[in-house]
């Protein structure tokens, strides 16, 4: 089964970098959609279900923390499973986005094996 | 260097600054850039060609970090980060993702160096300045392609 993925990053390289260790880890990724920030996020998905989300937190217009609050007040979109992908490895930051509603955090470098993990993990653990 | 920061604490401050630096710059690199870092011997002729990220950083520590290659290991390195042959990349990606690196070198060593500090970092920038901070700490490793050079001016903003 492909699953269809948005990668939220306001670095064009990195979002190709993300899109590439996606299918170097094996994950079979259908539709992949992109966004440089939380307010292009919420207009993708306007018109689009994904399967998960990876989104960084500090992006201009709307950082990860909003987008995360944005979604659980959405009916539709609350049960999106989202992976925060971040430089930011404090132990506060990590329980903070997780209390927004992250299911998953990702320190860089992550290697694309430990990206494929932690999707099959939020994934089953959404589906279980 | 922003002007409230004071002078650089002295390099014995991190006395393990060097090892940190090369060990974790080999995860970073060899994790998410498919390049290999090795120990080298600084050697700074070729800084005041080099393509620089400098990034702030503050909170439990406060200061400045930059990172500087040559100009063609920059290519070599966005290459490897891509998965493109340098001649397909567009003028603009080496310097991006040398910004990348920067961010990710150096949140990777700030919770290296200091584990239970409460750190934000800034947006990285790239300059054109040679490696200028005073007694920063310092380290140089080498690539296949070419150098890289680290520093980190660690500061007092409310000492100003």
């Amino acid at each position: 089964m492909a699953f269809s993925v948005l990668i939220v990053d306001d670095s064009a390289v990195m979002r190709g970098f993300i899109r590439r260790v996606l299918t170097l880890s094996g994950f079979e990724v259908g539709e992949c959609l992109e966004a440089s920030n939380g307010e292009e996020a919420l207009a993708r998905l306007e018109g689009h279900s994904v399967d998960v989300i990876l989104t960084d937190i500090n992006m201009p217009k709307m950082n990860g923390e909003e987008l995360l609050r944005r979604l659980e007040t959405d009916e539709r979109l609350r049960s999106v499973p989202t992976v925060v992908i971040s430089t930011d490895a404090t132990k506060a930051r990590i329980l903070k986005m997780l209390s927004l509603g992250a299911d998953g955090y990702m320190t860089k470098p992550f290697s694309p094996e430990a990206l494929r993990e932690e999707l099959e993990r939020v994934l089953g653990a959404r589906n279980a | 260097m922003p002007e409230q920061l004071q002078p650089a604490r002295p390099v014995e401050e991190a006395p393990e600054f060097g090892p940190v630096v090369i060990r974790v710059a080999a995860e970073v690199l060899e994790t998410m850039f498919f390049e290999e870092a090795l120990p080298s011997a600084c050697e700074h002729a070729w800084l005041a060609q080099a393509v620089s990220a400098q990034l702030s950083f503050e909170g439990s520590h406060c200061g400045e970090f930059l990172l500087s290659v040559p100009p063609g290991t920059a290519r070599s390195i966005a290459a490897g980060f891509l998965g493109v042959d340098p001649e397909e990349m567009s003028e603009t990606q080496p310097g991006e993702v040398i910004l990348e690196l920067a961010n990710i070198l150096c949140g990777a060593l700030m919770s290296t160096l200091w584990p239970e500090s409460n750190l934000s970092l800034g947006t990285p920038e790239l300059v054109s300045a040679e490696h200028s901070f005073p007694a920063a700490m310092h380290c140089c490793f080498s690539l296949p392609e070419g150098m890289v050079a680290v520093s980190i001016a660690l500061g007092s903003r409310d000492a100003a």
